[in-house]
């Protein structure tokens, strides 16, 4: 395995670890307001500083780990879902429902996403779910495509035929065999698309209008360094290393992934 | 006039501009009186020497968090709007630095021995800004549109205590009232607005509210929607041509981009928050560049609570919140020590401000009891109380930008967790948060702030008639005693008297508890140091704004 594969592997690793166990890993309660140590520089008993409450901001990044890669799968999952499924029945029964399918991905595609977003976030309130839900409901499109692909390419080989000929279901022959010989492509998209909507989120947060106060995210931690910038520059700091990092790992496991498969 | 304030020290803006004010904040010492005397004396001689040339030219750039909402000024509620019409349009009368009457559009006034009616004499040759003269006709034509019901204006309260106003001839009129009304004279601070160009304009909807014609010192250029708002200076005006030529609004909404325009000398004119002021301006480059204020400011912040909701019906749920809230932690966390406790709806300086109201003291013990003897009781073991199967839980919602509004909710949230309640917070563009939220009282509690009048009177942001779509009394309070002595309050003229009447007002409040009244933050203006001729007075920096110059040879903005 390729040395930079197994760097991304550790860091999506490492902050999976942090997310699981993060009452483990954090020395104070991430909501304990303490006015009497507001905006302290890093030191030996706070790690990371405080931030503009005396909050320990270590332990707030701790717990922005949990609410940033859960944005990123659950996002990511959902769009997968709706991704898979649109583009393995657009690929096995062609024709029209190919067409329609194809054409209101072409539509999805022309509006700019981050906008979308923004747009329905004023209609409805900003909240974790109504995040979540939204980034997946926007970022499914190029999973869609890459399933027809592979799709229509695998359902012309005979193991499909054999299926047909003892009689299988159209649902048992995408779920069961279209889609895990498909999947691999896929994979590597719902990793790249793990950072792409760890980034969504935090873009959002940073403009005040993603995960609400006081949950900690990476993103409104960073906005929250913004309105302090010069007076405490490890409020900017962390959380974007943070951000920076864990985008890094995904995408070079992502990397991985596909070198992986183009050589088998 | 009272404005709701978007920003905890935007109350610069009320400094800024003299109707705002409430009572002296800052009584100058013998000492300060010698010095600015001195200064005077100083400048004077300057000016002589300068063979009497003012220093005119050069722009200010004012940064503000807030975007206006309209320019027709009677519908102006915030104080962005507010800011910008009490540079284009004048009043009969306002207040002098001292916080003293004076005469505005009108030369002089008389009131009868009754109280009971004023005349005014009007200042002649005033014109308006596309050159019409202005007459009474425009003073008759803006008190009806202040009583006009279609007109959504809050300020109709003041006048629908007149009985009726007669136009004598062009510059003289008469205003008559039903019964004495006490801030009668000091409603007459009105912006006045242009009968000649709005007689047949559906005030709500017209097309004057993006570009305002007025009488004031500047006239309005142009209005760039999110941006900025600019003014010239009107050459023509009555108290003489402003010296600094023109006035630019930016619309910055985030305090930390807006600092850093300012560290950048893009913007010369805005209020610091108290991390700012005490973290981020104590360096020589600011201290070389900018002058920095610190005074009392003229309005308060508040939780105030939709009474409505049957969560806020019972006055003890609504103590045991005030005692589970500690005042004195937000004070310092949040604003650092640049603010004070409020215990009622004036600021601690005020003359109608009851002394013998205490805070309560912070007490999560008394809370809990109350809450308990209120039938909240946490049945589930979740942490959280319940009655009838509803959870405790509220979402308070404040508006974008201010961060300082945003921590003190976080620790507000805090301390309600720790008595069983739940909080949730709801950050709301401003615009969105006014016309959406406050004005369709679709909220269940909120965090605002009150900018205040001069005077005391107080009845529409608490007489229980004003609460239709557009009003102040968007929390829905009603009491029938406070109604009786608001209106007492108006008709009163004798000071001792009023004192009695809006002490016990501050009385009710305080038990009532319609809202958890906070804090009275500090004025934290900050101007570049290129701007001469700025002195602090008990109503803040603003009064003589249209002194205000640059030496000719600082000036940085030429045309």
């Amino acid at each position: 395995m390729n040395k930079l594969t197994i760097f991304g592997i550790c860091i999506v690793g490492f902050f999976i670890i942090i997310a699981i166990f993060a009452p483990i890993f954090a020395p104070y309660n991430p909501g304990q307001i303490d006015i009497e140590n507001i905006l302290t520089a890093p030191t030996s008993s706070h790690i990371f500083g405080t931030d503009s409450l005396g909050r320990d901001l270590f332990s707030r990044m701790v717990y922005g780990t949990r609410i940033s890669l859960m944005v990123g799968f659950i996002a990511v999952g959902i769009a997968s879902l709706i991704g898979i499924a649109l583009g393995a029945i657009a690929g096995y029964y062609g024709n029209w429902v190919d067409g329609i399918i194809m054409r209101f991905i072409d539509i999805m595609l022309c509006f700019p996403t981050f906008f979308l977003i923004l747009a329905v976030i004023a209609l409805l309130e900003p909240s974790i779910i109504n995040i979540m839900m939204i980034i997946g409901a926007t970022s499914w499109m190029g999973m869609a495509r890459l399933m027809r692909a592979e799709i229509l390419s695998l359902k012309e080989r005979d193991f499909i035929y054999a299926e047909r000929a003892i009689g299988a279901s159209d649902f048992r022959i995408i779920t069961r065999h279209l889609i895990p010989n498909a999947m691999a492509p896929v994979l590597v998209s719902i990793t790249l698309g793990i950072a792409g909507a760890i980034l969504v989120e935090s873009s959002l947060s940073f403009l005040g209008i993603g995960v609400q106060p006081p949950t900690p995210s990476w993103g409104n931690i960073l906005s929250e360094g913004k309105a302090v910038m010069g007076a405490g520059w490890w409020m900017m700091l962390f959380p974007g290393m943070a951000i920076f990092i864990t985008v890094l790992g995904y995408n070079l496991l992502g990397e991985g992934i596909r070198e992986r498969l183009l050589k088998s | 006039m009272n404005k709701y304030s978007n920003s905890t020290s935007a109350a610069f803006k009320k400094a800024a501009f003299l109707w705002y004010g409430i009572s002296k904040t800052e009584i100058p010492t013998t000492k300060n009186r010698l010095k600015s005397y001195r200064k005077a004396i100083f400048l004077v001689t300057i000016l002589f020497l300068l063979g009497f040339t003012p220093n005119y030219g050069d722009t200010i750039v004012t940064g503000s968090i807030g975007e206006p909402r309209t320019l027709v000024p009677i519908l102006a509620s915030d104080s962005s709007s507010g800011t910008i019409c009490s540079l284009i349009f004048n009043g009969l009368v306002k207040y002098d630095k001292d916080l003293n009457l004076t005469g505005d559009l009108a030369e002089k006034w008389e009131v009868s021995q009754d109280g009971l009616d004023i005349t005014f004499y009007l200042r002649k040759g005033v014109l308006w800004h596309d050159g019409a003269p202005f007459t009474s006709k425009d003073v008759e034509f803006t008190y009806k549109s202040l009583i006009d019901p279609n007109v959504r204006t809050p300020y109709g309260g003041d006048f629908q205590m007149v009985k009726s106003l007669k136009v004598i001839d062009d510059y003289t009129l008469k205003v008559f009232y039903k019964e004495p009304f006490s801030p009668g004279l000091a409603s007459w601070g009105m912006n006045i607005m242009p009968a000649h160009l709005l007689e047949k304009e559906d005030l709500n909807a017209t097309k004057f509210a993006r570009n305002p014609i007025g009488t004031g010192p500047y006239k309005f250029k142009l209005w760039k929607t999110g941006e900025r708002v600019e003014l010239v200076s009107n050459h023509d005006y009555f108290e003489g041509r402003p010296c600094i030529d023109g006035y630019i609004y930016r619309v910055i909404p985030d305090t930390a981009t807006l600092f850093l325009e300012l560290r950048a000398q893009a913007v010369d004119y805005t209020s610091l928050t108290p991390i700012q002021y005490r973290r981020q301006t104590e360096t020589e480059f600011f201290k070389k560049n900018f002058q920095r204020f610190n005074f009392p400011s003229f309005g308060y912040t508040y939780m105030g609570y939709n009474l409505k909701d049957p969560k806020f019906k019972n006055v003890d749920v609504r103590r045991a919140i005030n005692y589970a809230v500690n005042k004195e932690e937000i004070i310092k966390g949040v604003l650092l020590g640049l603010g004070r406790i409020s215990t009622g709806p004036f600021i601690p300086e005020s003359w109608a401000y009851n002394k013998d109201v205490l805070p309560l003291e912070y007490d999560p013990g008394k809370a809990k009891e109350l809450l308990k003897n209120a039938g909240w009781s946490d049945s589930d073991g979740d942490g959280i109380l319940e009655k009838d199967g509803i959870k405790f839980s509220f979402t308070v919602i404040t508006n974008q930008g201010n961060d300082e509004r945003k921590m003190t909710l976080e620790i507000i949230q805090r301390r309600l967790r720790e008595v069983g309640i739940e909080v949730k917070i709801k950050i709301i563009e401003w615009s969105a948060f006014v016309s959406e939220f406050i004005d369709k009282r679709r909220f269940e509690a909120v965090l605002l702030g009150w900018g205040l009048s001069l005077d005391p009177d107080m009845y529409d942001i608490w007489h229980s008639s004003k609460t239709r779509e557009g009003e102040f009394n968007f929390i829905g309070y009603s009491n029938k005693e406070v109604d009786r002595l608001l209106l007492e309050g108006r008709r009163t003229f004798n000071q001792e008297e009023r004192k009695r009447i809006y002490h016990r007002i501050h009385e009710i409040l305080y038990e009532d508890e319609p809202c958890l009244f906070l804090f009275v933050p500090d004025a934290l203006p900050v101007l570049h140091n290129r701007f001469k001729g700025v002195e602090v007075a008990p109503s803040g920096i603003g009064y003589n704004f249209i002194k205000w110059f640059v030496p000719r040879s600082e000036q940085r903005y030429t045309r």
